[in-house]
């Protein structure tokens, strides 16, 4: 479903050029639990913002779902995103005056869904992820664990077909990152959602079901298990 | 739609101190726009109406070649039966009273005065019985009595009175150059006006124009007839009308307005004053929403960030900072024009007593001391509507700026 093929992303800081992707090919199919590991520095932001059609690579090219995306202008790239993709941040990203229900129903408003339908599905992701009764408490009353709940049903609530989940466990403790990879695996599961997450962490990697070691901005090893 | 609103009035809250500051600057640019703007035109209504009611009249008929030397005063560029003009301007329900006005010297005598001493002044004689027709002076005594006609009395006005220290009761004479040579009249303060138009004040000398007459053997002429017309009269019509009732005569009609071109002018420049000052507020709005939102959507970088990332339009990002702006704009109308409301409430009420400048210093305007506002709900809801568009057209700037920023540089954002 996702094809990235001989990609290249250059970064210019002044007169050195960093090279963050030096070609890395990889296909990754549907509902697909995959781990893209590897030391800091080693690329995997930068694979996930390309794929996540946030960033414009400088060789190769990327399609999902059969579209191209390297052809795509801005707003297509955004309309793209709006359907298709959801983002799972390390710092959780929520707006602090929003309650968690809110936040969630925020994506379906960009969708223009009717106002039940908003309802009904932010209702049922919240509950799905385990904040059933938290719905009207704002990011500054919830745990870290909660917020990063919140942030996996806003994902989720719009039903994309891929997950992109930068370092998710990150600010987390090991026991709440646990929780939390177990609930991206439920979902996964679940909802037949492709999730992609970047990692250092091996317990992290534990948890895919496919292993993607990136190390200098190529693909050192693929392993599925 | 409804939730970018609920969401940009949220985000208001959440920098409750400079959306409040930023607010306040601009509700208090919005009441000084109110509170000037209607103390000016407060100033202009009343500067009007005491032009015609103690300088100019509605219109006035003149000798054709009088206005161009009227600073002269002559008396022999004169209108010659004025009694039937207003005679005839009477049978056309028309007003009129004949006035003389003339230049020369006044000397105060020791005995009175304290001192001797002369200066230059000019004299309006008018008629005691016909003159409350057109003018207001009637109602303006402050101390003696009015005018009788033919007697050789003569009213001050009160500021000209203190400046000379001039009483009911005490003599004044004046010399002058009539139509039959110089002359000098005794005249007896018999009255001190009170005039609220300060230019008349400062120099009114007023006797009866039969006492005028006679000493400058004028042989009935006048040299002005001034005529009043209804407060709401199209006064260029009415000024066609009666110089079609002239027809030839040598005379000419001039509209209050045509008399008073030096004054509109200025009264037109001083409105340019309150244009600086909602140019002020435009300043006010630029300078602070843009500050306001800039340091707002910098805090929010990421944020923006993430809601990019999950595929909200640049324009909606930018609709969602524009009511945020707008917002601010709004409190700042509302809060603004109660204020407004307030310091024009107490314009209206109790006004300003700007005697002090007043009383020495000719500022144009025709008030004595105390400037009062009028109410201009106009005025109000323009300046209203402007602060909200401003406010919201200023979050545009930043927007644009934080919209230009790549989305994995939002989301690094610390
Ligand atoms: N905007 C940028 N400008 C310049 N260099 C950059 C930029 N973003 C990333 N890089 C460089 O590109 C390389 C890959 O960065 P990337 O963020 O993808 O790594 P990463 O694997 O996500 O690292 P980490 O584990 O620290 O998050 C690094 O050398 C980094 O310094
Ligand atoms: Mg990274």
């Amino acid at each position: 479903m996702i094809k990235v093929e001989n990609v290249v992303r250059n970064y210019h800081a002044g007169e050195t050029v960093v090279r963050a992707l030096r070609g890395v090919s990889l296909e990754i199919l549907k509902g697909e639990f995959v781990s893209i590991a590897g030391p800091s520095g080693s690329g995997k932001t930068t694979l996930l913002n390309l794929i996540g059609c946030i960033d414009q690579m400088d060789g190769g090219e990327i399609s999902i779902k059969d579209e191209v995306i390297s052809t795509m202008k801005k707003k297509e790239k955004t309309n793209f995103r709006r359907i298709n993709l959801g983002f799972i941040f390390q710092t959780y990203n929520l707006i602090p005056v929003l309650t968690a229900y809110e936040n969630v129903a925020f994506v379906l408003s960009l969708l223009n869904l009717p106002e039940k339908e908003v309802n009904d599905r932010t209702m049922a992701i919240l509950k799905e992820v385990g904040l059933e009764g938290m719905e009207h408490r704002r990011p500054s009353r919830l745990s870290g664990g909660q917020q990063q709940r919140v942030a996996i049903a806003r994902a989720l609530v719009k039903n994309p077909e891929i997950i992109l989940a930068d370092e998710p466990t990150a600010n987390l403790d090991s026991e709440t990152g646990k929780e939390i990879l177990d609930l991206m695996k439920e979902m996964n599961e679940k909802h037949k959602t492709t999730f992609i997450f970047s990692t250092h962490d091996s317990m992290v990697m534990d948890y895919a079901s496919r292993l993607v070691m990136l190390h200098d901005g190529q693909i050192f090893s693929d392993k599925r298990r | 739609m409804k939730f970018l609103i609920s969401l940009a009035f949220k985000n208001l809250t959440r920098y409750k101190r400079r959306t409040l500051i930023t607010a306040g600057a601009i509700a208090v640019g919005l009441m000084m726009y109110i509170f000037i703007d209607s103390m000016l035109m407060g100033a202009e209504i009343e500067s009007v109406r005491n032009l015609k009611w103690y300088e100019t009249a509605s219109a006035r008929i003149l000798n054709e070649e009088y206005w161009e030397n009227r600073h002269q005063k002559p008396l022999d560029i004169s209108i010659k039966n004025p009694d039937k003009i207003i005679r005839k301007l009477e049978e056309n329900g028309i007003m009129a009273t004949k006035r003389m006005t003339f230049s020369g010297d006044l000397i105060l005598n020791s005995d009175d005065f304290g001192e001797d001493g002369n200066l230059p002044v000019s004299v309006t004689a008018i008629d005691p019985e016909r003159d409350s027709d057109v003018f207001e002076f009637g109602s303006t005594l402050m101390d003696g009595r009015f005018l009788e006609s033919g007697e050789d009395g003569v009213l001050i006005g009160s500021w000209f009175a203190e400046d000379i220290g001039a009483k009911v009761g005490y003599w004044i004479t004046f010399v002058g150059r009539g139509n039959a040579g110089y002359v000098a009249m005794d005249l007896e303060i018999v009255g001190i006006l009170n005039c609220p138009n300060p230019n008349v004040n400062r120099t009114l000398l007023m006797m009866p124009i039969a006492t005028a007459d006679e000493y400058l053997a004028m042989d009935g002429a006048a040299t002005e007839i001034n005529v009043a017309l209804p407060e709401n009269a199209d006064v260029d019509s009415d000024v066609i009308r009666i110089q079609e009732l002239l027809n030839g005569d040598n005379l000419t009609v001039m509209s209050w307005k045509a008399m008073a071109a030096d004054y509109l002018a200025l009264a037109e420049a001083k409105r340019g004053g309150s244009g600086m000052i909602l140019f002020l507020i435009f300043i006010i709005a630029a300078v602070g929403i843009s500050n306001t939102m800039l340091m707002a959507i910098f805090e929010r970088i990421k944020e923006l960030g993430m809601m990019r990332s999950l595929g909200m339009s640049d324009g909606k990002i930018l609709l969602a900072f524009m009511i945020e702006g707008a917002g601010i704009g709004i409190i700042g109308s509302v809060v603004g024009v109660l204020l407004g409301i307030i310091a024009n409430f107490i314009l209206i009420n109790v006004g300003i007593d700007y005697s002090f400048i007043l009383r020495d210093m000719d500022i144009g305007y025709r008030i004595q001391a105390i400037f009062r506002g009028v109410w201009n709900p106009g005025t109000m809801i323009k300046a209203a509507i402007l602060s909200v568009l401003f406010s919201t057209l200023f979050a545009v700037v930043p927007t644009f700026r934080a919209i230009r920023t790549d989305i994995p540089a939002c989301l690094r954002h610390q």
